[in-house]
């Protein structure tokens, strides 16, 4: 139980705390994390067992389900969520960071992964894999892009929004800029996504 | 059984550049831990995130044990 009262000294002074429910990890964060993990988990090892089974079949099903649940949750995010979110006042955006942040950390990357990983043996086993078709290229590129938006801006900040949660004194604005931020940013991702379908369908046909 | 050595190594080099990312931000909670100013569960849930993420790295690494013989090009 990780919700932290008012501090004496703060009470002493005459300074209001932040009420109760934005101070400290919430119990529900870890049972999220873990949700998080068992979901995360799903995508990589359903491509072990397609590589295991030399099956193409099921190499194809299982980069088409992971890139489209990427390319879907993105939109999602970025065109439905972050006008949900610019309605609500500051602390109902952090009860909606403290929630979406631990359920989203681990299913993210791994679908993300997934699906460029099984896109990659997709085509070896295609022979489609050549370093020298523009397409290739293309795709090499938004995949290098989306991959230093993750590293580089998502996830540091999902970290960062859990470190300011378990602060004493959280900077709510800040956590809130944080996920908004994160929102923002999957609608970009998104907009790259679309960009790799259309390089995806092209490969596909001819 | 053939090995893909470069998605090993791919998976190689995103699990270190996630480490190191990861790494410079828990250091950062560690010594805001230190100064009282983060609660213990923020650092115990940053250490289970790291852990899930490597598990998540180890079963990708795995794939490159199972890689389907690549097809001539067409």
């Amino acid at each position: 139980m990780a919700t932290v009262t008012d501090p004496p000294a703060m009470a002493g002074a005459g300074i209001a705390a932040p009420p109760a429910a934005l101070t400290g990890l919430p119990p529900y964060t870890a049972t999220l994390l873990r949700w998080s993990f068992a979901i995360g988990l799903i995508p990589p090892v359903a491509l072990v067992v397609a590589l295991a089974a030399r099956s193409i079949l099921l190499l194809t099903f299982v980069h088409v389900l992971s890139g489209g649940t990427w390319t879907g949750f993105d939109l999602f995010m970025g065109l439905v969520m972050s006008r949900v979110l610019r309605s609500l006042e500051i602390p109902q955006r952090v009860e909606v960071a403290k929630r979406l942040t631990p359920t989203t950390f681990f299913i993210l990357p791994s679908l993300a992964a997934t699906a460029i990983t099984a896109g990659i043996y997709l085509a070896q086993a295609e022979g489609k894999f050549d370093l020298g078709s523009p397409w290739i290229i293309a795709a090499g590129v938004v995949v290098v892009l989306l991959t230093v938006q993750g590293f580089g801006i998502f996830m540091p900040n999902s970290v960062r929004i859990f470190i300011e949660l378990a602060e004493h004194q959280p900077d709510t604005a800040r956590i809130a800029r944080l996920n908004m931020r994160n929102i923002r940013l999957a609608g970009l991702q998104a907009l790259f996504q679309v960009a790799i379908i259309v390089i995806m369908a092209h490969l596909a046909v001819y | 059984m053939e090995v893909n050595v470069g998605a090993l190594v791919a998976v190689v080099v995103l699990a270190a550049a996630f480490l190191a990312i990861f790494g410079s931000l828990y250091r950062g909670a560690v010594r805001a831990f230190a100064r009282g100013e983060l609660d213990a569960a923020g650092v115990r849930i940053l250490r289970r995130a790291v852990i899930g993420q490597l598990a998540i790295y180890i079963v990708l690494a795995l794939t490159a044990f199972f890689t389907i013989p690549p097809a001539p090009p067409s």
